[in-house]
């Protein structure tokens, strides 16, 4: 039994694919993770990595091949345990010939609603993500942003303790993201209780919805922490504007050096406390004017990312 | 159970949506041109002949219904996808699996009693009138037999494939009612357990065909319309919940 607020729990889990032939393909491997009531959890990784596996499996939808899967004290295999799930596939498709309206009627139903009950909760969730001006339209003709909208709506019917979106933003315009992630941010406000977990390779979406990570990677758990831990860096970095000397910059202050931004300021770059103090006094003997001092933000990417891993990538993007 | 029904409603109104019932008037138009076709033909003959073409065009066209509409109904959900936020739902996979093939076989019932009607309707002008009887228990023992292939084929379609399933399905089709002369074919091969296992599990589908006796206006005990049914409720029962265990065990990548 799961500890009263871990709310999804994983034990150990692998997962092992048949692949060509007698080969076996190791998806997740000995997957341990628990998420705690109302939290946020962004599982980040590369494509790959095992987090659409991971999602499937705490649905049901597959089968761990070792471990053990618990959901709301729940076990995964259990049909019962996906009412306490509200499910965002990351392509939702809806049978072309439903409206709007009536797909959210067809799911109601199967979450176990009915009457003026699910009638009234369907065009509340609708008006939230602001599709019940095309509520009696066929979804067959409803764009990408649409689809996933009424796909939000739809894992929101029974207002379920959990909510899984895989891939929320994945395939929508820098409007259609704009969109989705300002609805994340409602229901996040709307329902505080309620957890949220969200796979995605955007560390933005992670950066400003989450309050936890996960990386994976190769179907191994990498990290797991909070936002707020993997940003508070040991090693804190300040940024020293001083006006430009007429004289060249001291020895002491030179490795400090990173950017001239214009004729009349110069940037030093320097890390930790200790170094700060150290080099303002190091100004300070110079004679120099400092202009200002900043607080250099680590970003989440540069959390959870060696500087190789960044700077291969970075040598991928330019080669393409 | 509740879930089940909404699913086969929902299946009425895909299939209903896909314009299936276009297929009888198709069969209207077959109808009525093999009737005036086969009057050219022949005089004494013609009633028989127009009633076994008519029930053979009902009984090919409703086997094809059975499997390419058995098929597209659960594997399109699988293969685009939409199965996921069904089945992330709480209900059973096995109310998924009936409330598809109950759907569908609301669907062929009512199909094959228009096909039937009309078969009736196109032959009570003719010179020799059909036998109602007749029709009616012919009509039955078809949609009897499409009851077991649409079984057959959601028990193929959990495990295979599309092209796979449509395969097996018709070739267990093609099996049923040929399953008598090909027993007799394989002489020693007849005590072998492995075949005698293998021939157990294809239904014998010749029990349901009385084609030539209806176009010959003879009709059959009503018991023996009983005993077909009951045959074909427990061949169907069988391949559904084989195909029920089978897909409550099946990983779902999509």
């Amino acid at each position: 039994m799961a500890p009263l607020n871990e709310i999804i729990s994983l034990t150990g889990v692998t997962k092992v694919f048949r692949a060509a032939g007698w080969k076996k393909k190791t998806a997740v491997n000995d997957l341990t993770l628990s998420v705690a009531s109302g939290a946020t959890l962004g599982l980040l990784g590369p494509n790959g990595s095992g987090k659409s596996t991971t999602i499937k499996m705490i649905l049901g939808f597959l089968r761990p091949t070792k471990g053990e899967i618990l959901v709301g004290g729940i076990s995964s295999d259990s049909y019962r345990a996906r009412a306490l799930i509200g499910y965002l596939p990351e392509n939702p498709r809806f049978q072309r010939f439903l409206t709007a309206e009536s797909a959210l009627h067809y799911f109601g139903h199967l979450n176990g609603m009915s009457g003026s009950a699910l009638k009234s909760r369907s065009l509340e969730l609708l008006e939230l993500v602001n599709l019940s001006h095309v509520r009696r339209e066929r979804v067959s003709g409803f764009s990408k942003g649409m689809t996933q909208r009424l796909a939000i709506a739809q894992s929101l019917l029974n207002r379920p303790p959990i909510l899984i979106f895989d891939e929320p933003m994945s395939g929508l315009d820098p409007l259609g993201r704009i969109e989705i992630r300002k609805l994340i941010a409602e229901i996040r406000r709307n329902m505080p209780r309620t957890t949220i977990f969200f796979s995605t390779h955007i560390l933005e979406d992670v950066e400003l919805l989450c309050s936890h990570v996960a990386l994976m990677k190769l179907g191994n758990l990498q990290t797991l922490s909070t936002i707020s831990e993997l940003l508070q860096n040991e090693g804190q970095r300040y940024q020293v504007l001083i006006k430009k000397p007429q004289a060249q910059l001291p020895d002491s202050l030179q490795s400090s050096q990173r950017e001239t931004p214009n004729e009349l300021g110069l940037i030093l770059s320097i890390d930790g406390d200790q170094g700060l103090y150290d080099t303002l006094s190091e100004i300070r003997k110079a004679g120099l004017t400092i202009l200002s001092i900043s607080s250099e933000r680590k970003s989440l990417e540069q959390a959870l990312f060696s500087q190789d891993d960044i700077n291969r990538v970075r040598q991928l993007g330019g080669a393409a | 159970m509740k879930s089940m029904a909404y699913i086969a409603g929902i299946a009425i109104k895909e299939l209903l949506y896909e314009k299936v019932f276009y297929l009888l008037i198709v069969f209207v138009i077959c109808a009525l041109g093999l009737s005036v076709l086969l009057g050219q033909l022949t005089y004494a003959e013609q009633t028989k002949l127009t009633i076994d073409f008519m029930l053979a065009g009902m009984e090919l066209s409703m086997v094809l219904f059975s499997v390419f509409v058995g098929i597209s109904l659960f594997q399109k959900e699988l293969t685009f996808g939409s199965i996921s936020m069904v089945l992330s739902k709480p209900i059973p996979r096995t109310s998924f699996l009936l409330g598809k093939f109950f759907g569908q076989l609301i669907v062929q019932l009512i199909v094959i009693a228009g096909m039937g009607a009309i078969t009736y309707f196109s032959c009570s002008r003719l010179p020799e009138p059909a036998s109602l009887q007749a029709i009616v228990q012919a009509s039955l023992l078809i949609s009897f037999e499409v009851m077991t292939l649409s079984a057959i084929t959601y028990f193929f379609a959990v495990n295979a494939g599309s092209l796979m399933t449509a395969l097996a399905t018709l070739a267990l089709f093609f099996l049923g009612h040929f399953r008598s002369i090909s027993a007799l074919q394989m002489g020693k091969a007849e005590s072998n357990p492995i075949w005698s296992l293998a021939k157990s599990m294809i239904p014998s589908l010749e029990i349901f065909n009385m084609k030539a006796l209806a176009s010959y206006g003879y009709s059959i005990p009503w018991a023996s319309v009983q005993w077909a049914f009951i045959y074909a409720l427990s061949a169907t029962t069988f391949y559904l919940v084989l195909g029920a265990v089978c897909f409550s065990r099946k990983d779902i990548a999509t």
